[in-house]
């Protein structure tokens, strides 16, 4: 079921036309675009701050609103109000275009994720192939950020965030392909369905069949490369602000700045929602409604990328490309032939 | 003692030696400026170690003294003088024999306008290039405006680009998330690659030597040792300052006035470690590290307790010559019970950061076999404290050159073996550990202390002037490493030279050498590794 369905079926319309259809979907795509960007208003500048405080014996904002809630409006005038540096001799339109790429490249991803109660934008049968393709599209971004910004820090951030996304597509991709083998579709929505079967009665506890409880190694696998596929800790390599000052994003300020911080939170949190949808069953989950969950799961993974940014060190750029090409690369293999022995032998 | 008798007659036999003289701190011969490097080079053999490189004017001749010492045993020195000309100073480059004295020389000739003949690289180092006179010349015009036009500075970008070589110049600093302080690295990256780093420095120059210079002994000159190092090392910079004077006006101290020096001096070193180790978790996990807060919230335990003892968290200037400002801070046994309560926790608190940092393996394929400083580079760079004991050279002036309370202490120096960045971070992480022993023993002596004998200073002359023509060199374990102090007196109240011997400034030294051939990430961290605080560096 997609979005426009869900919207006519609210709305009591019964069969819509193409018409309606395309008005209910662009109404549908701006209340996901909505609920993603709200999303990220307050895991950037409060939930992370918090979050980051909790880990380190801090405290955190807690100075404007309840519980500092409305720093993010403070934030949001404080960043919109200031002055939009475009250093000389930068490479227009690319240096424009970049931050509105990586934004836009993780906002379409959201288009095929089913996110529970009939809220889906899109249900093609390539949707997961769709997933992997629109979130890549970032690595270009980011190289169109590197290089037009004129800078050297940049030029090596994104030479860096290029040559990680190459090394740890690949890997993300196949362990995927581990879980299409099981489920025999592409489609997100089949994968989702999949997933609602027992795998184990453990008195009145059952466990469903999420592909996390059916094949934890290619769990692990997918998000060792989903963190990479997000830059962060221990994969934080393309930013690195010690190193190379901020990577890719040194040269913008403001609005331009604003975006590309924007763009990686919502890939963050598309990095979620493509580990829940693969391997945590999508929306499902016990009394809560479905959507209450997905939400729930992208948050999960975001607080995770937040516990390692704390507590793990970052590797060296060399031995990001070593783990990627030697390590994850074989693994994920190892991983596809023997779940296709696997499903081979016994389904 | 016993080899320095050996050897005086046979130094003062060398060719070239046309004299001799006796500094406070060790005997001193008179060299030729033509045959610096040959008497050196007969020298170097006996002292390894060439811990500082002071120049000074006199009426009638420039001086530069070569302070020797040997690294296993630092009391045996050795201060070679080599006097020129007051028109046209020049005498011979030392920097072939030993290493270090290259930028120690180009700072003698960006001061003070000595040439070094076979110098290889002869240029101002705390001074801008178009800087005009040598500002501790005697004749140097204090009122003279030195402007320095933007166009003025040379811009290495440009040069390679016109190159159109492989390589690419990069600007590390002085403004970077990674810098500790304004320093400015000019690195030479293949890709990833570093194939160059040379340190810019003189940013933060704010001619310490010369307020020294003009302060007198008693009170003026305290405070500026604090302001070396704002790590929270600065107790230990006093000491330096307090060792010197205190040789040179013949003062004694207390025995009680020694312990409370030691305790607050090592409860200051553990500041300065604890701020080490919170900024290296920094450079190698990531801005949002744990273990940089929680550094911060160990440090601000012992702040508190040296703002309760010294009235200040970072400038503490509590030391005086003959002793200490004042006594611990009524009543005595809540001071007692704060410390005991810090080294109580401390064990836990230190395991934490091993977990976080020593035991986890990213850190460990991070920081093992990078940056690699082996012994013999380190002595040549004259390397100092955790530096150099990681560097497996067991040199601690605290042991070897006593001063303070500390030989009658139960402690042990740390020492490692690798000289990589991991041992210079574990021994640290140890050295935190050993200065809490010492601050143990300290309280149970100072607890224990009758009443009627607590006496915090000693008579001390309301002016200090020492001999004229004292001249003496004296360092201390600072949490950097051996920070000296050079004072000569010329019989006023104010010292005639006041010479600033930052371990920074060396250990600065050796980051080529470290950080050549390995990755951008890994000079960030050998970096970091070194602890610079560019307070004594630039001065």
């Amino acid at each position: 079921m997609t979005i426009s369905e869900t919207l006519a079926g609210a709305l009591g319309l019964g069969a819509v036309n193409p018409l309606e259809d395309f008005v209910l979907s662009l109404v549908g795509a701006a209340l996901v675009g909505t609920f993603i960007l709200l999303n990220t208003a307050v895991a950037g500048p409060w939930a992370k701050r918090k979050i980051t405080a909790a880990f380190t014996d801090r405290i955190a904002v807690n100075r404007i609103g309840p519980f500092g809630l409305l720093i993010i409006v403070a934030d949001a005038v404080r960043m919109l109000s200031k002055e939009l540096v475009i250093p000389e001799g930068v490479d227009r339109p690319a240096f424009d275009l970049a931050p509105l790429v990586l934004v836009a490249s993780a906002l379409l991803g959201f288009a095929v994720v089913p996110m529970g109660n009939g809220i889906q934008l899109a249900d093609p049968t390539v949707g997961l192939a769709f997933l992997f393709a629109v979130a890549s599209i970032a690595s270009v971004a980011l190289v169109m950020a590197g290089y037009a910004s004129n800078n050297k820090y940049s030029m090596l951030g994104g030479l860096r965030a290029v040559a990680q996304n190459v090394a740890y597509e690949i890997p993300l991709v196949v362990t995927a392909m581990s879980v299409v083998l099981f489920t025999g579709t592409l489609q997100t929505s089949e994968i989702v369905a999949a997933q609602t079967e027992t795998l184990l009665q453990l008195g009145a506890l059952s466990i469903p069949s999420w592909y996390a409880f059916v094949n934890p190694f290619a769990f692990v696998l997918f998000l060792a490369a989903n963190m990479a596929e997000v830059g962060r800790n221990p994969f934080d390599t393309p930013e690195a602000p010690t190193e190379i000052v901020a990577g890719f994003q040194t040269e913008y300020s403001s609005v331009y700045f604003v975006l590309a911080y924007l763009g990686e939170f919502i890939h963050i949190f598309l990095g979620g929602a493509i580990l829940a949808t693969v391997f945590l069953g999508g929306p499902a989950g016990p009394v809560l409604p479905g959507f209450v969950w997905f939400t729930i799961k992208i948050w999960a993974f975001f607080l995770f990328t937040q516990w390692c940014r704390s507590a793990i060190p970052r590797v060296r750029v060399d031995q990001v490309i070593e783990i990627g090409w030697k390590g994850m690369l074989v693994l994920s293999f190892a991983n596809l032939l023997l779940t296709a022995v696997i499903v081979g032998v016994i389904v | 003692m016993a080899v320095q008798q050996r050897l005086s007659g046979a130094i003062t036999s060398l060719d070239g030696v046309i004299g001799r003289e006796e500094h406070l701190n060790a005997p001193a011969i008179v060299v030729r400026p033509d045959a610096v490097q040959s008497v050196l080079n007969r020298l170097r053999s006996e002292f390894d170690h060439c811990a500082c490189v002071t120049a000074q004017e006199y009426q009638d001749r420039f001086e530069t003294i070569y302070h020797l010492r040997r690294y296993d045993e630092p009391t045996t020195e050795l201060s070679v003088i080599v006097p020129t000309t007051v028109e046209g100073p020049h005498s011979q480059s030392a920097s072939a024999v030993y290493p270090t004295a290259e930028w120690h020389e180009r700072e003698a000739y960006d001061l003070l306008g000595i040439d070094y003949d076979g110098h290889p690289d002869l240029r101002r180092i705390l001074l801008p290039e178009t800087w005009v006179g040598h500002p501790l010349r005697s004749s140097y015009d204090q009122e003279q405006p030195q402007i320095v036009t933007l166009s003025e500075h040379d811009n290495p970008l440009e040069d390679d680009r016109a190159l159109g070589s492989d390589t690419m110049v990069i600007n590390v600093g002085p403004h970077h998330p990674a810098t500790h302080g304004v320093l400015h690295l000019l690195v030479t990256l293949d890709g990833e690659q570093v194939v160059g780093v040379e340190p810019q420095l003189g940013y933060i120059h704010r001619c310490e030597e010369q307020l020294c210079q003009s302060g007198t002994y008693r009170h003026q000159i305290m405070p500026y040792p604090d302001r070396w190092d704002w790590g929270g090392g600065g107790l230990l910079n006093e000491w330096a300052y307090a060792r010197v004077a205190e040789e040179l006006a013949d003062l004694s101290v207390p025995e009680y006035a020694q312990v409370i020096r030691t305790m607050s001096a090592e409860l200051s070193r553990m500041l300065s470690h604890f701020l080490a180790i919170g900024t290296y978790a920094l450079d190698v996990v990531g801005e949002f590290t744990a273990v940089f807060m929680y550094a911060i919230r160990d440090r601000e335990q012992i702040q508190s307790l040296l703002e309760a003892l010294t009235g200040q968290r970072l400038m503490f200037n509590y030391f005086r010559l003959g002793g200490v400002a004042w006594d611990l801070p009524e009543p005595r046994e809540e001071f007692f019970e704060g410390v005991r309560t810090f080294l109580e926790t401390l064990p836990e608190k230190i395991e934490e950061y091993d977990d976080l940092l020593a035991h986890n393996e990213i850190f460990q394929r991070r920081c093992v076999d990078t940056g690699v400083l082996d012994a013999s580079t380190a002595k040549s760079f004259g390397c100092t404290g955790p530096v150099a004991r990681a560097s497996g050279i067991d040199y601690d002036l605290r042991r070897d050159d006593p001063y303070g309370y500390y030989e009658s202490l139960d402690w042990e120096v740390i020492t490692a073996s690798a000289g990589d960045n991991f041992s210079r971070v574990l021994v640290r992480l140890r050295e935190i550990e050993q200065s809490a022993r010492i601050v143990e023993q300290c309280v149970e002596l100072l607890e224990s202390w009758p009443a009627a004998d607590r006496t915090i200073q000693s008579n001390v002359p309301r002016t200090i002037k020492p001999p004229v023509d004292a001249e003496c060199y004296r360092a201390v374990a600072a949490a950097k490493g051996e920070l000296g102090i050079y004072i000569r007196s010329d019989g006023t109240d104010t010292p005639a030279r006041f010479k600033i011997r930052g371990p920074s400034f060396s250990h600065l030294q050796a980051l080529e050498s470290m950080a050549t051939g390995e990755y951008v990430a890994d000079l960030i961290a050998t970096l970091g590794s070194l602890d610079t605080i560019m307070g004594e560096v630039d001065r």
